[in-house]
């Protein structure tokens, strides 16, 4: 190609181009799809009215203050049903929500936070880029979460793990077997789980994310974590003899 | 008193001009008020100018009173609510009750009309954070009427005038958390009329009015809300308001602006909360008392309406102005006269067939 | 023209009450409906409890004593002074409680972090622990705002959602346990704001001098917002009551700042890997407005993310330069500190991160001495002397030369 030669048209397949946008545009029967996942949800009617785009809900949001974020925009996009701006947002804004709820101000009783919530939780079971991508070094929480009932463990502090909370965090790390052992409450000895959790919990809660399909939602994201998780409750149980 | 009168509850424009068109026509009027002088809530809460042209409230409605107190067929009785309805439509018993210390007394009318009005929202209520009764700099529309009254619009705080001044729409309307989902119509225009006066009180000021929409039905476009912008630059900023916090001495508002997409906070002197209207505590005692139906929110249910927004589900009983809902002035008086028509039409056909 | 606020709400009330809509909500009358139904059962409150006023009118019961303390991954995983203060408090009142091993987090961090999750799953857990309470008797305390809010969410989709109810029974069938719900869904901060009386009389630390700023957190006043303590005593009714009626009762200052509604900007997710966000949106929006503005002693919260974020963002907001500086602890460890628990051994002071020893300091505790002390513990603990300290130590009733049944051993006079 000649230095002289016209640049690329800058049209909208160009945007659109996995290379340009960071996420692979798809067909609209697949965007339509996403969205009647979304309007299928449970919860969805009762998340969505109307909107007359008061802004009281982007006034009141965090991330809108710093990110290129807005709740109301993701109410409008919901109501006018715009598969294909859904599609972006999907992929672009819902990892941004804080999901404070502070939305929950809404005079007509939307929940923007929970539409997110649910849209979240389709790309999530579908395996979207943006789900993959905002949960890039991630799965150790989940893991954690998943199979001992506690995330945020003690050990999780590591002397490295958070350098910009301050040095003290190091001296936990350096310290953290002795510190835990200091501990008045007596369920608070440990290091790997918050608090320790009775075995028979972890069954219970094992039962609880197969059951309910949670476990499987991650299949999509991550792949390998879905299937040591698998592998562990899986065995579990067969330990305690349920089929699950 | 006789079942060929009719009685009207409430001395407010509505009443008053429903007690002006019954006296109009030739038949005898009573009319019943709870407080101590009539006029209604834009005499009671000191309202200055009034929309749509701003004429000043109390000789305007003066206007309504002295028809009604200087005609033979009408009777005023101040100080005097209802306490009890009885009997039948054409027939109806009802139960006065005077000052304290005088006994109740009992009357009979052929028609009730209702005219007990609004009552202006709770801010201390809504749904957004507002600290109305934490803030002395959050007013409402009815405290800057008083103040406006006064030719005097001052901080609470300190005194001094405001140097920088805001409305917030909708304060208590249009919400489905509080439940009001309906618009009071006239907050709109009475927010631009306070913001036009208020440019002319103290032309240093910098007034905005936070808004979702502006309800500027037909001729308040040009004669409140063109005015308002291009005469007295008051700015309109599409996004409510959400929240109100000190900051220093003054107050911090937050907001969206949505025109920009982005969030928005800015210093204010003086907050005031365009507040909506909802039923009266004296139009759902006399709607309890008469045994009428009330609409979801409160208001006297017009059970006939669009046709006919006069007619509640009794016959005999009907009911205009604001206890039907929200209604400015001109919807006021208009819904009294036809009340007033209705009232006395249905009269008349009890004495035909009485005879 | 004064606005005459009294006058006002005098005459509101005078008018009679108005039907709000939302002052006929009332999630324990649903739940108990759907007890009568035979849906689910509902776990009574039944030992002495406060009645307070939640935002709308509706009247809440907090059970005082015999309750089952539903901990915080967040505060016993990287805060545990918070966790511990709350157990010290409640010993310290003499109300028994239970403190289970048969308990998950609520799961909601990771749900609200990654969606990792889904309203049955979410249900499930809540339901399992609300069962675990139920068995033993003892009444559920939630620590964590995050799992308070979540859990009113729960409560609401089980209330509404009847083919989540029929989805939850049956995998509670599978653990062998009943869809069971507690009839008020409490969070400490209520059980602390109910006693702050009982709670203020035991004060033996002087805070008269200490300036509070109250950050409230989103999940406890935001989900489902008719369901939080409000208090005409309190900000005229207009914000939640609670933490600030404590730091009152005890006879500190409460000074107000123009961000109070602001999130702290936990992020769930970004707290953890995308904390520019976190730690940005926290100092820029609350610590430097609030020593601007309120210029505190301590920033005083009642939730695990928000004394996380708050505490942990300002120290790379240090190295930029910015105005930060302010300690942050929970209501829990401050009332501790008050009524004289140990700053180390109770409060755990050492896993926070923005300098607390100015407000030790300004309380009149002698933090060196009580450090002391505290290394003086985890040599037992080296030496193989003891294996874990116990609320005996706590209370120092091994210092030496010191009578058992003093406070903590570090104060001879308050």
């Amino acid at each position: 190609m000649s230095v002289t030669a016209a640049s690329p048209a800058l049209n909208d397949a160009h945007y659109k181009a996995w290379n340009v946008a960071g996420y692979p545009d798809v067909p609209t029967d697949t965007k339509v799809q996403l969205f009647d996942q979304i309007k299928g949800d449970i919860r969805f009617a009762d998340y969505l009215h109307g909107c007359y785009e008061c802004g009281i809900c982007v006034a009141a949001c965090p991330s809108a203050r710093f990110y290129d974020f807005s709740p109301r925009r993701i109410a409008q996009a919901a109501a006018r049903e715009d598969v294909d701006l859904i599609y972006q947002q999907i992929q672009e804004d819902i990892w941004e929500c804080s999901q404070c709820f502070s939305c929950l101000r809404c005079p007509r009783g939307n929940n923007p936070g929970g539409i997110i919530t649910i849209m979240r939780e389709v790309a999530v079971r579908n395996g979207l880029a943006s789900a993959k991508e905002a949960l890039v070094g991630y799965s150790r929480i989940i893991y954690k979460i998943m199979s001992t009932g506690t995330q945020v463990s003690p050990d999780m502090l590591g002397r490295d793990s958070f350098p910009d909370w301050g040095p003290e965090t190091a001296d936990v790390a350096d310290n953290l077997d002795l510190w835990r052992r200091a501990l008045p409450p007596e369920t608070m000895h440990t290091t790997s789980t918050g608090w320790s959790v009775a075995e028979s919990t972890l069954v219970e809660l094992y039962l609880i994310w197969m059951e309910t399909g949670a476990l499987d939602m991650i299949a999509e994201v991550d792949r390998g974590l879905h299937t040591i998780l698998l592998e562990l409750m899986e065995e579990r149980l067969e330990e305690e003899g349920i089929e699950p | 008193m006789s079942s060929d009168t009719v009685l009207v509850v409430g001395g407010g424009p509505g009443g008053l001009r429903a007690a002006q068109g019954i006296a109009d026509v030739g038949h005898d009027v009573v009319l019943i008020e709870k407080l101590d002088h009539l006029g209604g809530s834009p005499i009671t809460q000191r309202y200055s100018g009034l929309t749509p042209h701003g004429e000043l409230a109390q000789p305007q409605i003066q206007r309504l009173i002295d028809p009604v107190t200087s005609s033979p067929h009408a009777e005023v009785r101040l100080g005097t609510e209802v306490v009890g309805v009885a009997g039948e439509p054409g027939a109806f018993t009802v139960t006065l009750r005077g000052a304290s210390g005088t006994s109740d007394e009992t009357v009979e009318c052929g028609a009730i009309i209702i005219a007990t009005g609004f009552s202006h929202f709770d801010p201390g209520r809504s749904t957004q954070m507002y600290g109305y009764f934490e803030f002395p700099d959050v007013i409402t529309q009815p405290d800057l009427e008083a103040m406006l009254s006064d030719h005097r619009v001052l901080r609470p705080s300190n005194g001094q005038p405001p140097e920088r001044i805001c409305f917030v729409q909708c304060v208590g309307s249009r919400d489905r958390q509080i439940g009001n989902e309906y618009c009071s119509k006239v907050c709109c225009a009475v927010a631009s009329k306070e913001a036009t006066e208020l440019r002319q009180l103290l032309p240093d000021s910098k007034v905005l009015i936070f808004y979702i929409d502006m309800r500027m039905y037909g001729y308040w476009e040009n004669e409140i809300y063109w005015p308002a912008q291009e005469e007295h630059h008051v700015q309109y900023v599409k996004g409510l308001i959400t929240e109100v916090l000190p900051k220093g001495d003054r107050l911090l508002v937050r907001g969206e602006d949505t025109t920009m997409g982005r969030p928005m906070e800015v210093l204010m002197d003086l907050v005031v909360l365009s507040v909506g209207m909802e039923a009266s505590p004296g139009t759902r005692e006399l709607a309890r008392l008469a045994g009428v139906k009330q609409n979801k929110f409160g208001f006297i249910e017009a059970v006939g309406a669009p046709l006919d927004p006069v007619s509640t589900d009794r016959a005999g009983i009907y009911a205009c102005g604001a206890a039907l809902g929200p209604a400015d002035l001109e919807d006021t008086v208009s819904s009294a006269a036809g009340a007033a028509m209705k009232a006395v039409g249905f009269l008349r056909s009890r004495r035909v067939a009485a005879h | 023209m004064t606005i005459p606020f009294e006058a006002l709400r005098r005459a509101k009330s005078a008018e009679g009450p108005v039907t709000d809509r939302r002052a006929l909500e009332d999630p324990r009358a649903e739940l108990l409906e759907l007890e009568r139904q035979g849906e689910l059962i509902v776990q009574k409150i039944d030992r002495e409890a406060v009645t307070v006023s939640t935002k709308y009118g509706r009247e809440k019961r907090i059970q005082k004593s015999h309750l089952w303390h539903h901990k915080s991954c967040g505060q016993c995983g990287h805060i545990p002074g918070y966790s511990t203060s709350i157990f010290w408090l409640m010993r310290k009142l003499g109300y028994d409680y239970h403190d289970p091993h048969d308990q998950t987090s609520c799961t909601a961090w990771n749900y609200y972090a990654s969606a990792t999750s889904n309203p049955a799953a979410q249900a499930a857990v809540a339901v399992r622990n609300f069962a675990a309470a139920y068995e033993t008797g003892y009444f559920p305390l939630i620590h964590c705002g995050t799992s308070y809010g979540h859990y009113k969410d729960v409560r609401e989709e089980l209330i509404r959602y009847p083919e989540l109810r029929a989805q939850v029974r049956a995998v509670m069938a599978k653990l062998g346990k009943p869809l069971v719900l507690p009839e008020e869904i409490v969070h400490y901060s209520e059980w602390i704001h109910a006693l702050r009386g009982e709670i203020a009389a035991q004060r033996v630390r002087d805070v008269s001098g200490i300036v509070v700023s109250v950050h409230p957190a989103c999940h406890y006043h935001k989900i489902v917002p008719g369901d939080a303590i409000y208090d005409p005593d309190f900000y005229g009714g207009q914000r939640t009551a609670v933490v600030t009626g404590l730091a009152e009762a005890l006879g500190s200052t409460v000074a107000d700042y123009s961000t109070w509604f602001d999130c702290c900007g936990f992020g769930f997710r970004h707290i953890l890997v995308q904390r520019d966000f976190s730690r940005s949106f926290a100092t820029l929006r609350k610590i430097e407005v609030m020593k601007e503005e309120a210029n505190p002693d301590v920033v005083l919260t009642h939730d695990t993310g928000c004394v996380t974020t708050l505490d942990k963002s300002q120290f790379a907001a240090k190295a930029h330069g910015r105005n930060v500086g302010l300690p942050v602890l929970s209501d829990a460890q401050f009332a501790a500190l008050a009524l004289g628990a140990h700053p180390y051994r109770v409060c755990q002071l050492h896993w926070h991160s923005a300098d607390y020893r100015p407000l030790l300091e300004k309380m009149g505790i002698d933090w060196e001495k009580a450090w002391a002390e505290f290394q003086r513990d985890l040599r037992r603990l080296e030496s193989g002397e003891k294996r874990y300290l116990d609320w005996d130590d706590a209370e120092g009733v091994h210092d030496k030369n010191e009578p058992p049944g003093s406070p903590t051993g570090d104060e001879h006079d308050s």
